[in-house]
């Protein structure tokens, strides 16, 4: 048989229970906006039967008593394969974002279509050259000719180097990012700062559910930046793969490794360090920028045969300037005051190869820069359908709390009306037995 | 089994959602406030090479129209001076007729060549003339005066061809040749319009018979040879003239069809806008509303 006051232990673990349920309901609760908090759950089982030996009195049989109820494990609701689908997304999402930004601020560079593009400049050097053959005697006409020549070059420069401090912005991110004190050196160091705790708190037995909730959206941010790819080592702890090299090790002192040089960062970092490569499309650009100034030059020149009309040493859009003045300025081959064929011939420049090249240039940074768009479009979106399928298991929904709660209220409330019914029941036994005829 | 959706998911997908509609709003918006459908190149990369290539051509139509106006000037300036050297020569003629005849005496003879002598130096004057500052009968020595009013009759101009371009790979010559009209005077014997006249004038003042047999043979002939090469360059001063005109309204139909196209490819049609930003922000205020009551109501609204 058991204790009489088997009943009151069954009911205070019931309420024990429940209580624990409701506290983590209301971390949960409190939780629901945290972003990277995966929703927990008290897992409730029956406790270890009590085992009547002869609880039969007609046949002897054994039996097992049930004894209440244990919270064994609070556990973290999360699917650790769409964090994998979450965090190959993020690498895309990062490229394409790192790219997109850059493409956007090469594509303000060029400032077209609009009155100050190279352009609307091209457009009115020509026309100098015209009124300059329309009036090859007046010198009016040549200064405004030369000034005009020398605010076309000044914006050759400028648009040059904007698009060279675009590669070199790139270049400076990369540096911060992954500098001495720069996003990947604090993540691997907190990285391995938690799986000392991690793996500390699991075999002591416990789980700890908000470090790993730390360590997982640590490591979402970091696959934005490269490929990142998490082998558990079998103790909770995990190893990190950042960009082809090994970032965070728990077998090392240190428990992480920066800086290193990434063989294949992907990602944030490989979008970047492409921007910045003479390769990348921000000095691709600059270069095809080059040989536009340099058809200018070779094409105007060819014509202005007396003195070069710009420097024939300057071939770059950076290097491109003016080498004439007002008063060697050649207006024709003759000499003569009036004489107009090299103006004429130098306006009939006007829509040819160099503004072909120029156009097929801006027509070439629009195109790339609206696949960036589109790209970091379609990355933005179906990261967010990835995103959405993992909150879908691991995020807080306050009605499912709100029901929960109700239901660990309600269990309390019963196991305390069993607790109070054991109360009775003693209280008839203690003091109300024995009293016969008293 | 459905889909769960926690509460963020449901916040952020609409957060998502009303800055997708929000963005959308705002590029009809540049769209409407700008007249523009594409502002940077990447809003449509081809329309957007289109309207600078329209552009450049548009840039040049108005430059060549620029063009024919000068070189219309030009043309008319030298008209009015050719005109003036027509009516000095009619006038010549008279006293060419009236001097030849054996009735005229000395004094009148010597008064019609100084008549001659000053009509000869009018007809340098109108060589002279100019056009925005530049001698338009210089060839390309446009800073020369041609012929010194009152001294040589050297022509001082050179050969050169004075040109206006009216379209692509187009140059129309814009300056007429006097110099084969008027030649170098007396010295030259050239037989051209300056010799001619002082030989007249000389012819009058001499007044022996041969003098007055040059003046009914030689000398008219000469003139009238004179004249019609005159007026063959007025009609083709006249030719030029139209031909400059015709190009200035075929200018003006390319102008406008370069900027119909421009207008079509980077402007904004606006019925289609005012319609999409309507609908846009119709959707919008929808999503709005009805964010605004997905994110207020949970279980919890309805526990007491």
């Amino acid at each position: 048989m058991t204790s009489a006051f088997f009943g009151l232990q069954t009911s205070l673990r019931g309420l024990l229970a429940q209580q624990q349920a409701i506290d983590i309901t209301g971390h949960n609760i409190a939780n629901a906006n945290t972003a990277g908090y995966s929703r927990q759950e008290a897992v409730l089982e029956p406790t270890r039967p009590y085992l009547i030996p002869a609880n039969s009195i007609n046949n002897g049989s054994g039996a097992q008593l049930g004894s209440g109820v244990d919270i064994t494990a609070i556990r973290r609701i999360r699917d650790q394969f769409l964090d994998l689908q979450y965090r190959a997304q993020q690498m895309n999402l990062g490229d394409a974002t790192a790219r997109t930004t850059s493409l956007d601020q090469a594509e303000l560079a060029f400032g077209e279509p609009g009155d100050d593009g190279i352009q609307a400049q091209l457009s009115r050097f020509w026309d100098a050259w015209s009124d300059v053959a329309n009036a090859p005697e007046n010198a009016g006409a040549r200064s405004a000719l030369v000034t005009t020549a020398q605010t076309l070059t000044s914006t050759f420069r400028a648009v040059s180097g904007q698009l060279t401090t675009v590669a070199q912005q790139a270049q400076d991110e990369y540096d911060a990012i992954t500098g001495p004190s720069g996003d990947v050196a604090n993540m691997a160091s907190e990285l391995a700062g938690l799986n000392r705790a991690i793996g500390d708190a699991v075999f002591r037995g416990q789980q700890p559910n908000d470090l790993m909730d730390r360590r997982d959206q640590l490591v979402d941010r970091l696959s934005q930046l490269a490929q990142v790819s998490v082998t558990d080592t079998g103790d909770s702890r995990w190893r990190i793969a950042f960009g082809g090299v090994t970032l965070v090790d728990p077998s090392t002192p240190a428990g992480y490794t920066w800086p290193q040089t990434l063989t294949t960062p992907g990602g944030k970092l490989g979008a970047l360090l492409d921007l910045a490569s003479p390769t990348g499309a921000p000095l691709t650009y600059r270069s095809q920028l080059d040989a536009v100034a340099a058809d200018l030059v070779s094409r105007v020149n060819a014509l202005h045969t007396s003195t070069p009309f710009f420097d024939p040493a300057g071939t770059t859009a950076a290097t491109i300037n003016v080498a004439v003045t007002s008063a060697t300025v050649q207006t024709g081959s003759s000499g003569a005051s009036g004489a107009n064929d090299v103006a004429q011939a130098i306006a009939a420049l006007r829509g040819g190869s160099t503004d072909q090249m120029y156009q097929a240039l801006v027509a070439q940074v629009g195109t790339e820069s609206q696949a960036s768009v589109r790209a970091q479009a379609t990355a933005q979106s179906l990261s967010d359908a990835v995103d959405s399928r993992r909150q879908s298991v691991a995020g807080v929904s306050l009605d499912e709390e709100m029901t929960n709660l109700m239901r660990f209220q309600r269990g309390y409330q019963a196991s305390a009306r069993t607790m109070t019914t054991m109360d009775d029941m003693l209280d008839t036994l203690v003091n109300r037995t024995g009293k016969v005829g008293l | 089994m459905s889909m769960r959706i926690t509460t963020l998911m449901s916040s952020s997908a609409m957060l998502r959602d009303l800055n997708d509609g929000m963005d959308r709003l705002t590029r009809l918006q540049d769209e409407l406030s700008s007249g523009k459908q594409i502002t940077r190149p990447s809003d449509d990369p081809y329309g957007a090479s289109r309207a600078m290539s329209l552009r450049g051509e548009l840039g040049g139509l108005d430059q060549y129209q620029r063009n024919v106006d000068d070189g219309t000037g030009w043309l008319n300036t030298s008209d009015t001076a050719l005109g003036q050297v027509s009516n000095a020569l009619q006038r010549v003629r008279e006293l060419l007729v009236q001097g030849g005849s054996d009735t005229a005496g000395a004094s009148a003879r010597n008064a019609m060549a100084d008549e001659i002598d000053q009509l000869t130096e009018s007809v340098k004057q109108e060589a002279d003339v100019q056009y925005g500052g530049r001698y338009v009968f210089s060839g390309t020595a446009t800073n020369t005066q041609p012929y010194q009013l009152g001294g040589s009759d050297r022509y001082q101009g050179d050969a050169g061809t004075v040109t206006r371009a009216i379209g692509p790979q187009v140059e129309i010559p814009v300056n007429v040749d006097l110099h084969q009209l008027l030649g170098d005077g007396t010295g030259a014997t050239d037989g051209k319009l300056l010799d001619t006249l002082r030989g007249i004038s000389a012819h009058l003042r001499g007044g022996t018979p041969a003098d007055a047999d040059a003046l009914r043979t030689t000398d008219l002939q000469s003139l009238d040879a004179n004249l019609d090469t005159l007026d063959g360059i007025r009609a083709d001063v006249g030719a030029r003239t139209n031909r400059l005109a015709f190009a200035a309204s075929r200018l003006g139909g390319l102008q406008t069809n370069a900027t119909q196209l421009l207008s079509n490819t980077e402007d904004a049609d606006m019925a289609q806008t005012i319609t999409q930003y309507t609908t846009q922000q119709a959707a919008y205020n929808a999503a709005l509303r009805s964010g605004a009551n997905i994110v207020q109501s949970s279980l919890l609204d309805f526990l007491h």
